[in-house]
């Protein structure tokens, strides 16, 4: 048995306490705006918050997710709303796919830098990859959501 | 002793009589003390200075720790600026910095990159195959000052032992560090990765044996 908070809510799974977060969160919560991409912490597709940190659900363990967990569904906030409206904005997304992890790890960087320079977004972001290809696009967008802040 | 002897004459001369016998003793005593304290003190110098046949032995010790230092699975985090992988010591993927070497996130990356984003404290996930294993402090870098890449066995031997350098461990700390979590790690790496080549047990005697000996270092 493993307990998560999850997006405010306190939930008992009846799971093995070494599954990834991200089988709990998508097949247990049904919580799927949380994206598999590699499943081996490389892409970052699967990024949520845990205690307002970037974490990889496909790689921390569900036994491991000790904190308050945030998906793409739920997070909120100042930062969390420049993001998204200067995501709209500039139109970031193509496909989408990978767009709920670049997200949080967006808000993750405003979080603690609200003047990030190109530099600070590429290594803070380095660990997102979108197959599209929508770089410049996830920066300007960064950028815009900063000069909100 | 020379100082202690010109002291007690100068202040007997100023006393009188009566007193002076009891300063004398006084003085003598003293005198006595410090003489039995520098034999103790150098009696145990003597007894910390380790023997022409210690010595050795920490050398061929060291001969075996430092193979154990520069395996992929100690060297790869012990870089400057950006955490290695595999045996092949590729340049971690995706990319990680080190971050502020103070605070919460010591040496652990910065923002959305940081180490514990993926590695889990508990211990590897072999279904990811994200190697963890950690103590309080998780997976992170060695501190700038450890950096051991490109170091000769000399220079290595050198600086592990610099407490200026190496977070003030002296010889007792310094193998306990070799027995931390993180460190044991090397021993169960987790998925392929081959685990540091010597029995745990085995690597920690040969620290004692080199602690012993004075942390002797090649020339």
């Amino acid at each position: 048995m493993v307990t998560l908070n999850v997006n405010g809510r306190s939930v008992d799974l009846d799971i093995d306490p070494k599954m990834p977060l991200l089988w709990a969160l998508r097949d247990f919560l049904g919580l799927t705006g949380t994206k598999y991409g590699c499943g081996r912490a490389l892409c970052g597709a699967c990024t949520v918050h845990i205690d307002g940190e970037a974490a990889r659900s496909c790689s921390i363990m569900a036994g491991d997710a000790k904190g308050q967990i945030t998906t793409i569904e739920a997070v909120s906030g100042k930062v969390a709303d420049a993001v998204k409206a200067a995501w709209q904005r500039l139109n970031v997304v193509q496909c989408g796919y990978c767009q709920s992890g670049q997200i949080m790890a967006a808000i993750t960087l405003l979080s603690s830098n609200n003047k990030p320079s190109d530099q600070d977004i590429d290594l803070s972001m380095e660990g997102n990859i979108c197959r599209c290809g929508t770089y410049v696009r996830i920066r300007a967008a960064i950028h815009e959501a900063a000069s909100k802040l | 002793m020379i100082t202690v002897r010109l002291m007690r004459g100068a202040v007997m001369a100023r006393l009188p009589s009566r007193r002076r016998a009891g300063a004398a003793i006084f003085a003598s005593l003293a005198g006595a003390t410090v003489v039995l304290l520098t034999a103790a003190l150098s009696a145990h110098g003597q007894a910390n200075t380790p023997s022409d046949a210690e010595k050795s032995k920490a050398l061929a010790a060291w001969d075996d720790i430092v193979i154990v230092l520069r395996h992929p699975r100690c060297l790869n985090c012990h870089q400057e600026n950006v955490p290695l992988e595999g045996d092949e010591r590729r340049i971690h993927i995706p990319l990680v910095v080190r971050g502020p070497e103070n605070g919460e996130y010591n040496s652990q990356g910065v923002s959305a990159m940081r180490c514990r984003n993926c590695h889990n404290v508990s211990g590897n996930n072999e279904t990811s195959g994200t190697p963890g294993g950690g103590d309080t402090g998780g997976w992170r870098l060695a501190p700038r000052t450890m950096t051991w890449q490109g170091l000769s066995s000399a220079k290595l031997c050198e600086i592990i032992q610099d407490k200026s350098l190496n977070d003030n461990m002296d010889g007792p700390a310094l193998i306990r560090h070799m027995g931390s979590a993180l460190v044991m790690w090397g021993w169960e790496p987790g998925g392929d990765r081959t685990k540091v080549p010597m029995l745990h047990d085995d690597f920690i005697n040969q620290m004692k044996i080199w602690v012993a000996g004075g942390m002797a270092c090649p020339p």
